[in-house]
């Protein structure tokens, strides 16, 4: 096989990848919350200026235990994708988490965020109300956070979008989910100044959360019945449930200032 | 190196006559001039440098390399710049063409940097602080795993030395050729910014232009104070993808640092003549 081949097939199978873990039947944030844990009542805005229904939140019972559910929402169909703006919050999105997981702190609650946004929404509004300082005010909030913390990255895990969600104690992965610096898009658009290169930087960037466990950035991949989640997705919200219950399980022992110096350490190394 | 040292070598590299002081400013004849690249005015490139690469016709502020910045922003003979010595990654061993860290030695030569990062221990006005400086000549300054890095041990020699931190940040955001490793670069820097807080020491912003994506949205926006200068152009998306993934119009100064100074998001625009009385004038409130 001439190179050029191998080179357009090895693309092709990495694009692949980013759309399995882009396909519409995988269990988004919503149905996680409502299979994973019992009466999750959603809390709304950020008190600050809106409500953005790309990130939803809110507490709910996980084995008799009150925890804060954060997740990104991408939508199950063309209503409900455009209602939560296909995953990409804007600041006061970020804002809200913020506001729940201070309140989780508060109260004592472990908080799990659901990861699932391509990225975080960019747009004049996001812009004028500081996009960047949102998202780098959560970065801060979930390393100082006095409360056992785990993130799942459900699907697609893009840019600084996704990591504000995803600073914790323990991080798992849908094994088929992406993680990466930035879609495959906009990656192209900046290496190559053509978004339609998607494929060639999706094979240079290895967006498989593998890499991202390779990193430092996830703890433990969990593993999808065949042919991915989105066959089963009933299946594989019982076992995130299972992988979260035991990580706060483990989590719950450790008292909290050894806790926030190993969540200090383990991204101070992050990534090499 | 001792930065008179750094600077004054600089200057000396023979290559760098026609493009100094700054990697956009266009090479004109005749050499050892330079042309402002907002208006094109023509000046020695000396006095260029000596007016802090401002152009003294329309003012427009060109770019710092990062080492001629500490040396802007500190005390005379104060800054000391400290030896990276951080090996070179290539976590995806990324190759587009050109493998990446044959991409990393070209910038190394054309930027006259080792990295994005230079990190200096300096004083300011007389208060001793951690001097941390990014370089858009270097692959347009953008956050890889070494200046990830060198940002960090930055906070935490101001933490070990009870020093401020002040960062001047410029930098077209995550560093693409490192993906996911890049990415955790913002988690890095914020556990130094946050080192930074938990010993009450100040962190001071300086956002140059342009400032954008994985370093605004982690360090760049968590100082305690966050000053900006004119007419950069700073935010998360750049308005180019905001055109194309929106289809959204965008407002006059879109962007600007007075936009964000408009919007609540940075504390002040300072011209870059000010920049050093205004820091070491806050710092002394904070150091006090």
């Amino acid at each position: 096989m001439s190179t050029a081949t191998e080179t357009a097939e090895r693309e092709k199978e990495a694009f692949a990848r980013v759309e399995l873990a882009r396909h519409p039947n995988r269990p988004r944030a919503l149905q996680v919350i409502a299979g994973g844990f019992d009466g999750w009542v959603e809390l709304r805005g950020d008190r600050l200026f809106g409500d953005d229904h790309a990130v939803v939140g809110g507490p709910a019972w996980l084995d008799e235990r009150p925890v804060m559910v954060i997740g990104q929402e991408k939508g199950t169909d063309p209503m409900t994708r455009a209602l939560h703006n296909f995953g990409m919050p804007h600041p006061e999105g970020y804002r809200k988490a913020i506001r729940l997981m201070r309140q989780a702190e508060r109260f004592g609650m472990p908080v799990i965020c659901l990861v699932d946004t391509p990225a975080a929404h960019a747009g004049v509004g996001a812009e004028e109300r500081g996009q960047a300082w949102a998202i780098a005010d959560s970065l801060l909030c979930m390393l100082g956070l006095r409360v056992p913390t785990v993130s799942v990255i459900l699907s697609e895990g893009g840019s600084g979008g996704a990591l504000a969600l995803a600073l914790a104690d323990r991080v798992l992965a849908l094994e088929n989910a992406v993680y990466t610096v930035a879609p495959p898009e906009t990656c192209a658009a900046i290496l190559y100044r053509d978004a339609g290169q998607r494929a060639r930087a999706a094979a240079a960037l290895r967006p498989g959360v593998d890499t991202a466990h390779d990193v430092g950035l996830v703890d433990e991949l969990v593993p999808e019945p065949e042919p991915g989640a989105h066959a089963h997705p009933d299946v594989v919200v019982a076992m995130l449930r299972g992988a979260i219950v035991r990580h706060l399980d483990a989590l719950r022992d450790v008292p909290i200032d050894d806790l926030l110096q190993a969540r200090a350490a383990r991204y101070r190394a992050a990534g090499g | 190196m001792d930065v008179v040292t750094a600077v004054t070598a600089r200057r000396q590299a023979p290559e760098r006559r026609i493009t100094a002081p700054g990697p956009d400013m266009r090479p004109v004849a005749p050499a050892g001039t330079v042309a402002c690249p907002s208006c094109g005015r023509r000046s020695v490139a000396d006095r260029f440098r000596a007016e802090l690469n401002v152009c003294s016709q329309c003012g427009h502020h060109a770019r710092v390399p990062a080492v001629e910045r500490i040396a802007q922003l500190a005390d005379p003979r104060s800054a000391q710049l400290l030896d990276g010595g951080i090996g070179d990654r290539d976590p995806l061993e990324f190759d587009d063409g050109t493998p990446y860290p044959a991409a990393v030695a070209r910038a190394r030569e054309r930027a006259g940097v080792d990295e994005v990062f230079s990190v200096a221990r300096a004083e300011v006005g007389g208060v001793p602080a951690v001097l941390a400086s990014m370089d858009f000549a270097f692959l347009g300054g953008s956050l890889g795993s070494v200046a990830g890095e060198m940002f960090t041990r930055g906070c935490e020699l101001a933490v070990a030395e009870q020093r401020a931190l002040v960062a001047v940040c410029t930098s077209g955001g995550a560093r693409m050729q490192e993906g996911i490793a890049s990415l955790a670069q913002m988690a890095r820097c914020s556990v130094g910014v946050a080192a930074v807080a938990g010993a009450k020491l100040p962190y001071l912003a300086v956002l140059g232009d342009p400032c954008f994506g994985g370093v605004s949205a982690s360090f760049a926006a968590q100082a305690d104070i966050i000053l900006a200068e004119p007419g950069a152009r700073i935010g998360f998306a750049g308005g180019r993808v905001i055109e194309q993934a929106a289809h959204e119009y965008l407002p006059d100064g879109f962007q600007t640092a007075e936009f964000l100074l408009a919007h609540g998001m940075v504390d002040m625009v300072v011209a870059r003549q000010r920049l050093r009385p205004t820091i070491s004038s806050l710092l002394k409130l904070y150091m006090a």
